[in-house]
């Protein structure tokens, strides 16, 4: 103990400027950030802040502190390890009796004293002045920072390792910040038979695992034997296995095992049927940016949501058969914003599709088979809450501040919520409130309903970042009025008093729906269509 | 007695690059063993092994007693280090440089630190970037000696130093010499002269001798042979002679394996008309240069001399 503590106080003693940068930096944060939130407390703010948005002096200061304190970390972790570097032959530390294990306790009680902590503090003082009590939220914290030291910490430690000075760390991370952007773009150049990839928890959760795991074996490599070589090579290896990750979708691979075909039994959550009520709701066919690939659009009728519950199709894929001729088969592919409740609705559906395949199957009819990934969700809790001038709290979801704001009118409307939740964004919900088109103290107004869904079915206690307390604004539905006579549209309101539900949403079963179409004629191309593929 | 430091066909390449070739070394506890050696002939690399900073690519080497491999952490608590490349804390003040290390060593003796401060001048609340060469070679040496360690080790250390700073420093080794054995490597042969008790030459990666300084300086001689008429060279002059020369009716040469009578029977037989022979004992600087110039005019034979020299000891 007597030795890391040396180390550590010896460290603290060299990068005092360094610590306090990064002390001032938080402190800024703590102070200024707050302002997400409290700028939007009292009627007639709304307008100011609205004029001004994120681009206000407060908005662009805390934006840059958020960009700002990770640099000096980056900083502070670089000359940490670059204090007595890891690479070379000269460095006194080297025939000391230092042991490897204490040295490096040393250099993480440091991380965890200068950067872990401060954070830890600055996010609960956040949440305090949020409104949340921090100490609800420890596992969430301290998710958070795990998060941190697994994205963040880890592999500036481990560039740091293998580095001889900040220098040389800035060229190879540059060096890295060029080689993701390339394969990003690649991967957008690339042709694919997607039209976006499903995005799950286990691309996540393997990259998360593979950086934090790779990384620490590189910091353990260097302090335990110093072998930058094999260091060198873990680290290339595992740029090698994030990059193939990120062209082999590993979620797009285990949708069927996530979302089992018998899934649901014998009662499906959802019918989907094929809809084409009219010659212009039909499926279509369009050219992509890709001569090969041809994007085909099907509209279809949702149904059969039962009550209290909520459909999510997450993503689905294509199959079609053709008499003698070989299966097409789809990859999986994800469908974006398709929440549907009890009723009836309508949904279109996009797939590519090579135009090779397209070319063999177009004049004969097919059996075309669509299986869909479904998240069946249900109503869990609600609470109603009567609309008012200030901060109200919804329990398990946040707080929220209504927003004024004066539009052609003499006085500030309410005219939008902004909610804040504590750690990550809500678990899924649904809010519905009254909207109100005329003066709030008419004797009977008329109302419309306004609908907005909000959060994800994620249950992590929290998302990585800085800040502990996020803000989302809900976008609710209808929120313009109607045009009557030579009037203008206004953009409605709410009035004090009238109620607010938030239902939330808790997933109850995942599986597989499928909508299988005889005889489907794969749509013609239009004339404009086949001649910018021409052209192409 | 285990010696302080063995190495056993000690190798160590770097790419194609042999730096150290099969090196066989013993050195005995309580020894001022000198490693010399031009530059460039593997001194520093065979102390990065043995400090377990390079690791070897053959052979083996022990330190202590402890396997080259396994020498670190508490190893370093017996082990003291100075090298003239090595980097310092040099942010820190000599004062703070002495505090720091001495939460590492728990048999540190503030005493001796008091001693060594004294002895060497240092000036404590001067930060290391701030002082001279000289100075910070003291630092590092009072850092290095104030825990009584049983081996220790130096790398150049006289290197570019002036003469007073050399001989405070020596005399600071010395007086450490009877409790601990020290191994240096040096050009600066008239000061290791005075204090080495064995004495190492490190060729190319090669170790051509390895001995007690005593037995190197008895056995090389510088010879002058005066002769009657005009000088010729023995054709085949025995591989023992290095730097065989001749002008007007002189012979000279340097004797590598000299003992006394058979070294004169030995003249004889090749210069019977010899009117005067002269026997000259060498300083450890002339054997030194005369091996090393032979090495390189006639690197095999010389080799062979100095290999059967150390074979003869052996």
């Amino acid at each position: 103990m007597k030795q890391i503590l040396a180390i550590f106080t010896k460290d603290a003693r060299r990068f005092w400027p360094e610590i306090l940068v990064s002390f001032a930096l938080l402190l800024a944060f703590v102070f200024v950030y707050p302002n997400e939130w409290r700028g939007t407390e009292a009627l007639g703010v709304y307008a100011y802040r609205s004029f001004l948005g994120a681009n206000s002096p407060m908005g662009f200061l805390a934006n840059a502190i958020v960009v700002l304190i990770p640099i000096s970390w980056w900083i502070l972790i670089a000359r940490l390890i670059h204090g007595e570097r890891l690479v070379g032959d000269t460095q006194f530390w080297l025939t000391r009796p230092y042991e490897w294990p204490k040295f490096l306790a040393a250099k993480l009680l440091f991380i965890a004293v200068f950067i872990c902590l401060p954070l830890l503090l600055a996010q609960s003082i956040l949440l305090a002045d949020a409104g949340f009590n921090p100490f609800f939220y420890l596992p969430g914290l301290l998710y958070n920072l795990i998060l941190c030291a697994g994205i963040f910490i880890l592999p500036l430690a481990a560039v740091s390792t293998v580095t001889t000075g900040f220098g040389r760390m800035t060229l190879i991370l540059l060096g890295v910040v060029v080689f993701i952007a390339g394969v990003a773009l690649l991967i957008t150049e690339l042709p694919s038979d997607t039209s976006g990839t499903v995005s799950g928890p286990l691309g996540d959760s393997l990259s998360f695992i593979l950086l934090a795991c790779g990384c620490a074996a590189v910091v353990l490599v260097q302090f335990a034997i110093r072998k930058v070589r094999v260091a060198w090579m873990i680290l290339a290896g595992l740029a090698l296995l994030m990059t193939t990750g990120a062209f082999l979708d590993p979620d797009e691979r285990f949708v069927e095992h996530s979302y089992p075909s018998e899934g649901f039994g014998n009662q499906a959550p959802v019918q989907i049927s094929s809809y084409a009520p009219d010659a212009s709701i039909q499926p279509s066919i369009n050219g992509t940016r890709d001569k090969g690939l041809l994007e085909i659009t099907i509209p279809v009728h949702v149904l059969g949501v039962a009550e209290g519950h909520a459909v999510i199709l997450t993503a689905f894929k294509a199959t079609i058969d053709a008499a003698g001729q070989a299966r097409w088969e789809s990859p999986w592919q994800v469908v974006y914003n398709e929440t549907h409740m009890p009723g009836n609705s309508d949904s279109w559906l996009r797939f590519r599709i090579r135009r090779a395949v397209y070319d063999r199957l177009k004049s004969t009819p097919v059996t075309l088979h669509l299986s869909f990934a479904v998240d069946d969700t249900q109503a869990a809790g609600s609470s109603s809450i009567p609309m008012t001038a200030s901060d109200f709290s919804v329990p398990d979801f946040g707080i929220c501040t209504p927003q004024a704001y004066s539009w052609l009118r003499r006085n500030p409307e309410i005219t939008g919520i902004s909610c804040r939740s504590a750690m990550r964004h809500p678990h899924l919900t649904y809010v519905t409130a009254q909207w109100t088109d005329g003066s709030c103290s008419d004797l009977d107004p008329e109302k419309t309903l306004g609908t907005a869904w909000t959060g994800s079915l994620d249950s992590d206690p929290a998302e990585f970042g800085i800040t502990s307390v996020w803000t989302l604004p809900l976008t609710f539905s209808n929120n313009w009025g109607n045009r009557r006579g030579g009037d203008i549209a206004l953009p409605r309101h709410f009035c004090p008093g009238s109620p607010i539900t938030f239902t939330a949403y808790n997933r109850v079963a995942r599986g597989q729906v499928g909508l299988t179409i005889q005889d489907f004629h794969i749509p013609e191309m239009a004339v404009g269509d086949v001649y910018l593929m021409q052209m192409k | 007695m285990t010696p302080a430091i063995q190495t056993l066909s000690l190798s160590r390449k770097f790419g194609r690059t042999v730096a150290l070739d099969r090196v066989d070394l013993e050195v005995p506890e309580g020894a001022v063993y000198a490693l010399v050696g031009a530059n460039g002939a593997g001194k520093t690399t065979l102390i990065k092994v043995l400090m377990n900073i390079f690791q070897p690519t053959g052979g083996a080497a022990t330190v202590l007693g402890i396997d080259s491999h396994k020498v670190s952490g508490k190893a370093f608590n017996r082990i003291g280090y100075v090298s003239e490349n090595q980097q310092m804390p040099d942010w820190m003040t000599v004062g703070d440089m002495l505090a720091y290390f001495r939460n590492f060593y728990p048999q540190w003796d503030r005493d001796l630190e008091q001693q060594l401060l004294r002895q060497f001048d240092l000036p404590l609340k001067r930060k290391l970037k701030h002082l001279s060469r000289g100075m910070r070679m003291k630092a590092a040496f009072a850092s290095s000696l104030a825990y009584r360690p049983a081996l220790i080790v130096l790398d150049e250390p006289f290197s570019g130093l002036d003469p007073l700073v050399r001989d405070e420093l020596i005399e600071g080794l010395i007086d450490r010499a009877p409790e601990t054995t020290i191994f240096l490597s040096s050009h600066d042969l008239a000061e290791i002269e005075s204090f080495s008790s064995h004495v190492g030459f490190l060729e190319q990666g090669h170790l051509l001798f390895s001995e007690e300084l005593s037995s190197l300086t008895g056995r090389f001689r510088d010879v002058t042979v005066t002769l009657t008429g005009p000088s010729t060279l023995p054709p085949t002059p025995p591989p023992s002679w290095l730097q065989v020369e001749a002008a007007d009716s002189v012979v000279r040469f340097v004797h590598s394996d000299y003992k006394g009578a058979a070294a004169s029977e030995e003249f004889s037989r090749f210069f019977p008309s010899a009117r005067d022979i002269s026997v000259d004992a060498m300083s450890l600087r002339s054997i030194f240069l005369s091996i090393a110039k032979s090495g390189r005019i006639h690197d095999a034979s010389a080799a062979s001399v100095l290999g059967k020299a150390k074979g003869g000891k052996e």
